[in-house]
């Protein structure tokens, strides 16, 4: 069997069995004791840790070692399930395999205060299977069963805790994905109609002969595909779902919707406009202008948002909102160096964020803090904790020399050498201000931590207890942080691969 | 002559006497001789279907020898063929369904008088497929929708003959309306069957005699088809009368009853007007507005209702409004994409009655959305079902229910016309509400339930060997929805070919 | 417009204004028996339209009387019988619809529909 099927199915049969499994237990529940239970999760956690790292080793090979294409069926005469490798692919099934290992790895220690843990982890692995297949998919309609599914499966992770809370939320971020796949569907309608195949091109497919005289109607089918894309990407207009899902799913959840499952949404852009419409198609044009408009506004009300916030991991949430639109801003401006940028940031903020909110999530399971002046003081008695949120922090702002500096360099160096108006010079501004709020919302929080002031009282702030998070979640966070600051100090053989992406598409 | 072509006539008849013969019977014996009459018609059209691809022509069936323009005439072509097969397989599976549900809400000396009106209706809808006559399809008309009324009712509550009077009335409004349509399409062209009478109007067109009358022929037999099948506005009667039914009746009617008469409005379409006449005539321009707001009203009125049965019940009314929609479109594909929606809504739609009947029957038989929470852990394999039905009618790649939007936003955006934006922003806004209403249905089935309240309310647990044949129901019902989903294309090419014998 | 067909061709006109008045009947009425009594209004204009449409003034009846044979004789035979099914069919519906009629009288006491909704949705059935 081809490795790329294999490295899909893997996670996708075993998370579904588990996930059959904990039906399962559900009915004939309380019958076992608390010593098997441990036995059961030491079974479970290896069971799943194996099954991860298999499929992070089966999903690598598949990328990097040749040129790969399959064709699973046909759904209609010229409709394939197709995958293909491609450098795109590549690029985004490494960093989500990166950051789906660590966080599963994470999550073993911190899921021990939820329940239904097999539940949660049938779903992750079979989360992971279906972003695997999104990225190796070869062509549109494949890739929207794909994003659809994903959705679908993701929600029970928003949704694990089962409080009426967090339905509410799952339901909130599953109305706002399907309004926005289906924006995303109605767009692929015309495409089909219009383009030579619906299969990935670098530089687009549409039949020119075709589309003379049918330009305004397939430029609204492109623009809604970019909005109904842009609400898994959180661009405004259909960005309120991340602030409500997050803070109620289980952090390591959290992590990877934020840095991996939010980006399926940019890759659905990039995808769209550069393989299949083509970035000449839009260059130049009111959608073009229009995306830029909304990735802008979306920057700096996602950080004025988070700026005003107090819920520590809302605050991530609308930082996320804020970063993802930079990404779609680098893509927007449709030129190489931008785009490079756009990449490059899609990597450095899937490791920053996802650190981020492990750091909430060790905050939330040591001491039961999620508001941000409860953090105060915190840094004395959970050092190396404090640490990794900082260097991820600072990555985040885009202090050189951690990793945000380098994918911001490239976003403004881009915008400026782009032929686009007086939104050259917006563009770059707007990141600006909005990198000086970031760090207004981020700062603090190291800030009180490490320095609580005199009159702090560690009794009073029931921090007299804490102790040093587990090793089970550090190291996975410190993996993640000293990636995100590695990342800035040796920038260049990834510079150079994505940049060799970038250069092909324009 | 060669022998399977007598099958279609031999089909109807069989049905039809199986009717009378079920009231002697009592109601186990009647109910073996439902379920063999299904199978063998099944197999039989099948044998029909596989003769017409191998010949790859349509062929007419004299009835008693009397030649063309006297006799009464069958005619039978690859889509008929496929019609008979799929309503055969989807009316034995909605019969095993719902066995259980029959012995409990049917009292026990009317059991037979179910399966007489089970055989009368699918010998109608045969009829109503097979026939190349008018004023036959109307005679089957009146007697499906008599047996159909005789479903509703057979469940005595208030609710069921207040429903079934009001079907009542809104159906003999619709074939009012049908029969004056074909009188005055008799007194223009001097003809009952199809063949004969789209020549006279093929004639009387060329000459641009009598365009009025024609029109207003076409006019009130579209109507009093679309009225009697459903569509939005004249739907009043349809929540009620499949909310409150057995789950049987529920899924037949549902998924059955309401295609025979799109069927035959097909065929009038095509067989006795002719294309061309229809497309000049503008009345399809009519069914295509109401198809389109049927489409978004139905689901407004869907995720407002309280019942999980009355929720799918005006999900139909959506789906009607797809194919209405579809045919509006007055396009080749247009036609095609709303045959292949008849075909997946009718298996959709019978799995959701189904599978929803299970989860009802494991909350202590309520269908209130409150009482639901949890019922898929109750009774797994109709949860999985559920959950199947509802995918499918939201869309999603590998259930049927997507390549039927697929093949209409095809067929609109291949369009035209005024009426390719429209078609899809009313696709996608459904298709969001469809969402909205059914996934939150799924969600609530898998939201866990403590196992003190379960004990509280008389909830049970339905497990696999209890009740074998709903689930081998449900399971065929899911296959049969992948393979339209997975293999649709040999299916339509299958309508294709059909549509194309037509006219 | 020119009406003279409507004088000559009086037997249709008078057949779909009988129908129409049936049809509204059927649908306006709020007692299920005058509902009842519209719908044989309707359906007898149809037959009425089909019978005039197959006669043929100074013809007889398609019966063979005195041994002649000629078709020019007698009228066309054709409509006579789609009366009759018609008529049959029309039959069997009156006779549905009244016994549900009668089943809804015993239970509630009313002929009025609506009523017998309202009352439903109070008993919350």
């Amino acid at each position: 069997m081809s490795l790329i099927l294999l490295s899909v199915f893997l996670p996708t049969v075993s998370g579904i069995l588990l996930v059959v499994s904990s039906f399962w237990e559900h009915l004939k529940a309380g019958t076992a004791t608390e010593k098997r239970k441990k036995g059961i999760l030491k079974r479970l956690h290896l069971y799943v840790g194996i099954i991860l790292i298999f499929t992070a080793l089966l999903a690598l090979a598949a990328a990097w070692t040749g040129e790969r294409e399959i064709t699973l069926f046909y759904l209609m005469k010229d409709i394939p399930i197709y995958f293909k490798v491609d450098n795109l692919g590549r690029f985004f099934v490494t960093f989500v395999s990166i950051v789906w290992v660590l966080a599963g790895i994470y999550s073993f220690t911190y899921m021990k205060h939820e329940r239904e843990e097999k539940r949660f982890f049938g779903c992750y692995l079979l989360v992971y299977g279906i972003l695997i297949a999104l990225d190796f998919s070869g062509n549109l309609v494949t890739f929207y069963l794909f994003y659809e599914l994903m959705t679908l499966a993701s929600v029970p992770l928003v949704m694990h805790s089962g409080m009426r809370e967090s339905i509410m939320a799952g339901l909130k971020y599953l109305f706002y994905s399907m309004c926005g796949a289906y924006m995303g569907l109605f767009g692929i309608f015309f495409l089909y109609r219009y383009c030579d195949t619906l299969s990935f091109v670098e530089g687009g497919s549409l039949n020119a002969a075709l589309v003379s005289g049918n330009e305004k109607l397939l430029m609204i089918a492109v623009f809604s595909m970019l909005i109904g894309f842009g609400a898994k990407a959180g661009m405004f207009p259909l960005h309120a779902w991340l602030p409500t899902a997050h803070p109620v799913a289980p952090s390591p959840a959290s992590a990877v919707l934020s840095g991996v499952i939010v980006k399926s949404g940019v890759l659905a852009m990039i995808r769209v406009v550069f393989y299949v419409a083509g970035a000449e198609f839009v260059r130049g044009t009111w959608i073009q202008t229009a995306w830029m408009i909304l990735s802008l506004i979306t920057v700096f009300m996602g950080s004025m948002l988070a700026y005003r916030e107090k819920v520590f991991k809302k605050r991530l949430a609308y930082s996320t909102v804020s970063q993802v639109s930079y990404i779609l801003f680098g893509l927007s401006l449709l030129q190489p160096q931008a785009m490079t940028g756009a990449l490059l940031h899609t990597v450095f903020h899937a490791f920053i964020k996802c650190g981020l909110f492990l750091t909430a999530g060790i905050f939330i399971f040591c001491c039961g803090k999620n508001r941000v002046e409860e953090l105060k003081g915190i840094g004395r008695k959970m050092p190396k904790t404090l640490w990794c949120f900082t260097f991820a922090s600072l990555a985040l702002i885009g202090i050189p020399p951690a990793s945000g500096f380098v994918s911001k360099w490239h976003l403004a160096q881009g915008a400026l050498g782009a032929p686009v108006g007086i939104l050259r010079y917006i563009g770059p501004a707007v990141l600006l201000v909005s990198a000086l709020l970031t760090a207004g919302y981020l700062l603090p929080i190291v800030m009180n931590g490490f320095f609580p002031g005199t009159d702090f009282d560690e009794k009073k702030a029931g921090n007299a207890e804490l102790k040093e998070a587990p090793a089970g979640m550090l190291i996975p966070l410190m993996i993640l942080a000293g990636l995100s600051l590695l990342l800035g100090i040796f920038p260049s053989p990834l510079t150079e691969f994505v940049s060799r992406i970038a250069e092909t598409l324009m | 002559m060669q022998f399977v072509q007598n099958f279609p006539f031999m089909s109807i008849i069989l049905t039809l006497f199986s009717g009378p013969l079920s009231s002697i019977l009592s109601g186990k014996k009647a109910k073996y001789l439902n379920l063999a009459v299904i199978s063998i018609v099944g197999v039989m059209s099948a044998a029909v279907l596989a003769f017409t691809v191998s010949t790859g022509e349509p062929y007419v069936y004299m009835m008693g020898h009397f030649p063309a323009p006297w006799g009464n005439e069958i005619r039978v072509g690859v889509l008929e063929g496929l019609m008979a097969v799929f309503f055969c397989i989807i009316m034995l599976l909605s019969m095993l369904g719902g066995i259980k549900e029959r012995e409990r809400e049917i009292e026990e000396s009317k059991q037979n008088l179910y399966y007489i009106m089970v055989n009368l209706l699918l010998s109608s809808l045969l009829a109503l497929i097979y026939t190349n006559d008018l004023f036959t399809a109307y005679v089957f008309v009146e007697i499906n929708t008599i047996s159909a009324c005789g479903l509703i009712m057979i469940r005595q509550n208030g609710r069921t003959f207040v429903a079934a009077t009001r079907y009542m009335i809104m159906s003999l409004l619709g074939s009012g309306m049908l029969l004056m349509g074909i009188c005055f399409l008799y007194g223009l062209t001097g003809h009952l069957l199809m063949s004969n009478i789209q020549e006279a109007v093929a004639a009387l067109n060329q000459t641009g005699a009598y365009h009025l009358p024609l029109v207003i022929s076409l006019g009130m037999i579209s109507v009093g088809l679309a009225v009697k099948s459903a569509l939005f506005p004249f739907h009043g009667w349809l929540p009620d009368a499949y909310g409150y039914s057995t789950v049987s009746s529920a899924s037949i009617l549902s998924s059955l009853v309401s295609k025979g008469y799109i069927f035959l409005l097909i065929k009038v379409m095509f067989r006795v007007f002719g294309f061309a006449v229809v497309w000049d005539s503008k009345v399809i321009n009519v069914l295509f507005v109401f198809g389109i707001s049927g489409m978004i009203i139905g689901s407004i009125d869907a995720i407002r209702s309280r019942n999980i049965r009355r929720m799918i019940a005006y999900s139909s009314v959506a789906q009607i409004g797809y194919i209405y929609m579809g045919f509006g479109l007055g396009s080749m594909e247009g036609f095609i994409a709303s045959i292949f929606h008849v075909l997946s809504h009718a298996a959709t739609k019978s799995l959701l009655f189904v599978s929803a009947s299970g989860l009802t029957e494991a909350s202590g038989n309520s269908a209130v959305f409150g009482e639901l929470t949890g019922a898929g852990f109750r009774n797994k394999v109709a949860g999985v079902a559920f959950t199947v039905g509802s995918l499918s009618m939201v869309g999603l790649p590998a259930f049927s229910g997507f390549i039927s939007k697929l093949l209409f936003a095809q067929a609109a955006a291949g369009h035209h016309d005024w009426k390719v934006l429209p078609t899809l922003i009313a696709l996608a806004i459904s298709t969001v509400l469809n969402t909205v209403y059914f996934l939150k249905t799924v969600i609530r089935i898998y939201t866990p339930v403590p196992k003190v309240e379960c004990k509280k309310k008389d909830y049970v647990t339905i497990t696999m060997r209890q009740q074998p044949v709903k689930f081998a129901a449900l399971v065929c019902f899911i296959i049969i929805n992948l393979i339209l989903g997975l293999f649709s294309q040999p299916i339509v090419t299958l309508i294709s070919d059909g549509l194309k014998m037509f006219a | 417009m020119d009406f003279s067909n409507l004088i000559t061709n009086y037997e249709e006109a008078v057949a779909v204004i009988l129908f129409g008045i049936g049809f509204s009947n059927l649908l306006l009425q709020k007692n299920l028996i005058k509902k009842i009594i519209g719908f044989n209004i309707m359906d007898t204009a149809m037959y009425m339209f089909l019978a005039f449409k197959g006669y043929i003034s100074g013809r007889k009846a398609p019966i063979v009387v005195d041994g002649i044979q000629s078709m020019e004789a007698y009228i066309n035979p054709i409509p006579s019988g789609l009366v009759l099914t018609g008529i049959v069919v029309s039959v069997s519906v009156t006779a549905l619809m009244l016994s549900l009629t009668i089943r809804l009288y015993r239970r509630y006491h009313t002929l009025d529909l609506d009523e017998i909704s309202t009352r439903l949705e109070k008993e919350g059935l």
